[in-house]
């Protein structure tokens, strides 16, 4: 297969394999994976010791070194950790992976490194949807998940129509604009809603801002069966992306279906994303950064990003938690406000490059 | 041309209007200097809350009034004095346009009024903005005074006064070794506290509480500051004061404690939480506003104990 590759390889194909031998110079894939994966292991430990509240991390330090008996003697920190920060660093877990995951393949698909599922509006087009469910009386959690999940199919689909338009499909950033015509409409609409219906407006003021805080773990579990549906496709579909990403031709030359995978991907992000948005809210940018992180370390292959993006979604997320939970005391800063102010660089830096890489 | 003609008009016009005036007229000190007004006005408009609890006070039923926060009416709690009101706008952005087809002879408005209002506002009628620090002890008092002095009723607005001190009395005699207490609004990523100088807590304070908000609400931020579900233990008090916008108090209450920072609280163990309505405790004022809260304060005493 390899040697196919090779004695078909167009231009793109020897900068994607050299970006790879680059990528090799350094130390190997795997070394840098397992220490990201301690990374997160250490920034998921921070996240239980540091919190807005009187206990400090000398003090969860110990009630996690025994916790059992901290039930005892410290039932404040024993709460506190088991009933507050656990559960926000198990939301962030998953937020983290699902908007990483997402971010990486509506790049892929689009082809164009700025796609991010905030600022495409799906985000946008999911809080929309739940907006309307909550006016229409749906408060069931589970109810939420499928419609914000819905909500971000129509996103996606806008997305993907505004990408195949002759001239925007080829220009990432013109992609983007269209994405935030999109995102403020949407934005606009759900805005419009809350002013007329002071109901809704209550329920969901705190969802609209992005947040880990006081969310339910208990929501997670309705979650799980999308969520592993999106991780399956996931698997299935990396092959397929990465021979997508050396052109049509030689990915229908490989026996794919563009088409059929290009569809699938756009399920597993409208997934993916409705899912993150339902739990904690819209929280952009994530989607940006993390695969450009990942790139960065793994090189172009679509396979080696999204391993990456597993440990850096939750490594992005988590620590943008903590930093929510510090800054204000005895109050926090929304999530999204955090993850806003980190991809906001990244995102000049990426169009401030001479030339934006084409995925 | 034409404009000098307009203006030597409007000028004549004006000094018609104001020979016109009758001669009972009262002088009146606001924010924004001396406002000469009406003795006996008949068609008033009410730019605040507390203006039209006053109106409402002396007897008088405003023309036009101004939604309550987050509501599309006046409050709930004056519904029934108003009747079919206009309303002509919002707290934070009135329609001068729906003021001024009501052609009022007199306009109350908020203390906080801009300038820019004023002099927009001051063109249609002659309108009072009280000249009085927001946030202190007696604020709603002296605002309260100065409405009453504009409409010829001061009066009957001392005797509604002296009503509330009556009452904050009698359930001081009731509440014994000033519990602590707090008032807050709800959200699931934790409390908003709303701080001890508001008008709602001035009168807990009043009526024999310690108003207790843990230090949370940072000086030059009067209103409010939100405190994070670590942080709840701070206004575990003696007596929690739950405020909901719109929401029926009880269900508010009930999603409340859905969190678990919020159940394990002692003041929810014990049951010492009183769900009350938003837009009397915390977007509210006047003398009608101060009995009502305080009913509000006596029946849970009575009940709880």
């Amino acid at each position: 297969m390899a040697s196919f590759i090779n004695r078909h390889a167009d231009s793109r194909v020897m900068r994607s394999l050299k970006a790879c031998r680059w990528s090799g110079a350094s130390p190997s894939p795997v070394v840098t994976w397992g220490l990201l994966m301690i990374l997160l292991a250490a920034i998921a430990l921070l996240s239980l010791l540091f919190g807005a509240g009187d206990v400090g991390p000398g003090r969860a330090w110990q009630a996690l070194s025994d916790f059992d008996a901290a039930a005892m003697h410290d039932s404040e920190a024993h709460f506190v950790i088991g009933e507050l920060r656990l559960p926000r660093l198990g939301i962030g877990l998953v937020v983290g992976i699902a908007l990483g995951i997402a971010g990486a393949l509506l790049q892929a698909v689009t082809r164009n490194p700025l796609a991010e599922p905030g600022l495409l509006g799906v985000s946008a087009g999911s809080a929309f949807a739940v907006t309307l469910a909550i006016l229409w009386g749906a408060d069931a959690a589970t109810l939420r998940i499928s419609v914000a999940q819905l909500g971000a199919l129509g996103g996606c689909l806008c997305v993907l129509a505004a990408a195949r338009l002759q001239g925007i499909g080829n220009d990432p950033v013109r992609l983007i604009l269209a994405g935030a015509i999109l995102s403020g409409l949407l934005h606009s609409l759900s805005s419009l809603i809350l002013l007329f219906d002071q109901y809704t407006a209550d329920e969901i003021r705190f969802w609209v801002v992005g947040s880990l805080a006081g969310r339910d773990a208990t929501d997670l579990m309705p979650l799980a069966p999308s969520l592993a549906l999106a991780a399956l496709l996931t698997v299935i579909l990396a092959r397929p992306l990465a021979a997508l990403a050396l052109g049509e031709h030689v990915a229908i030359g490989l026996g794919h279906h563009p088409r059929v995978v290009r569809l699938l991907v756009i399920v597993v992000v409208a997934l993916l994303v409705g899912g993150a948005t339902a739990i904690a809210g819209p929280v952009t940018f994530v989607g940006l950064v993390v695969p450009f992180a990942a790139r960065a370390l793994a090189g172009p292959d679509i396979r080696r990003t999204l391993w990456f993006c597993l440990p850096l979604g939750p490594i992005v997320v988590v620590s943008a938690d903590i930093v929510s939970r510090l800054v204000v005391p005895p109050s926090e800063l929304p999530l999204g406000v955090i993850t806003a102010l980190i991809g906001a660089p990244v995102l000049i830096a990426v169009v401030r490059r001479r030339r934006l890489p084409m995925l | 041309m034409t404009s000098l003609r307009r203006f030597c008009m409007t000028a004549t016009g004006i000094a018609a209007l104001s020979a016109t005036l009758p001669a009972s007229a009262t002088t009146l000190e606001t924010a924004f200097g001396s406002v000469e007004v009406d003795d006996d006005p008949s068609r008033v408009v009410t730019l605040y809350t507390g203006a039209l609890d006053t109106a409402l006070t002396t007897g008088m039923t405003p023309l036009g009034a101004v939604a309550t926060r987050g509501g599309d009416g006046v409050p709930a709690y004056l519904s029934d004095a108003t009747g079919d009101i206009s309303i002509v706008g919002t707290p934070r952005e009135t329609n001068i346009e729906a003021v001024a087809a009501l052609k009022p002879d007199l306009i109350l408005a908020s203390p906080q009024l801009s300038e820019s209002q004023y002099q927009l506002l001051s063109r249609i009628a002659p309108t009072v903005v009280p000249d009085v620090t927001p946030y202190q002890m007696d604020s709603w008092e002296q605002e309260a005074q100065v409405y009453g002095k504009a409409l010829g009723q001061l009066d009957a607005v001392n005797e509604a006064i002296d009503e509330v001190d009556a009452q904050t009395q009698a359930i001081r005699e009731d509440v014994a070794d000033s519990p602590t207490a707090s008032l807050i609004r709800w959200m699931p990523q934790g409390a908003i506290v709303m701080a001890p100088q508001i008008f709602s807590n001035t009168l807990l304070a009043r009526s024999g509480f310690t108003v207790d908000d843990g230090d949370t609400v940072k000086e030059g931020r009067p209103h409010s500051d939100p405190l994070s579900l670590e942080n709840l233990s701070k206004i575990d008090n003696d007596w929690l004061f739950l405020a909901t916008l719109n929401a029926e108090g009880d269900e508010a209450y009930q999603a409340a404690k859905q969190s678990p920072a919020f159940d394990r609280l002692d003041v929810v163990q014990q049951d010492h939480v009183i769900s009350v309505s938003g837009q009397l405790w915390t977007s509210a004022s006047g003398p009608m506003a101060a009995q009502a809260i305080l009913d509000d304060i006596d029946t849970a005493m009575h009940e709880m104990k």
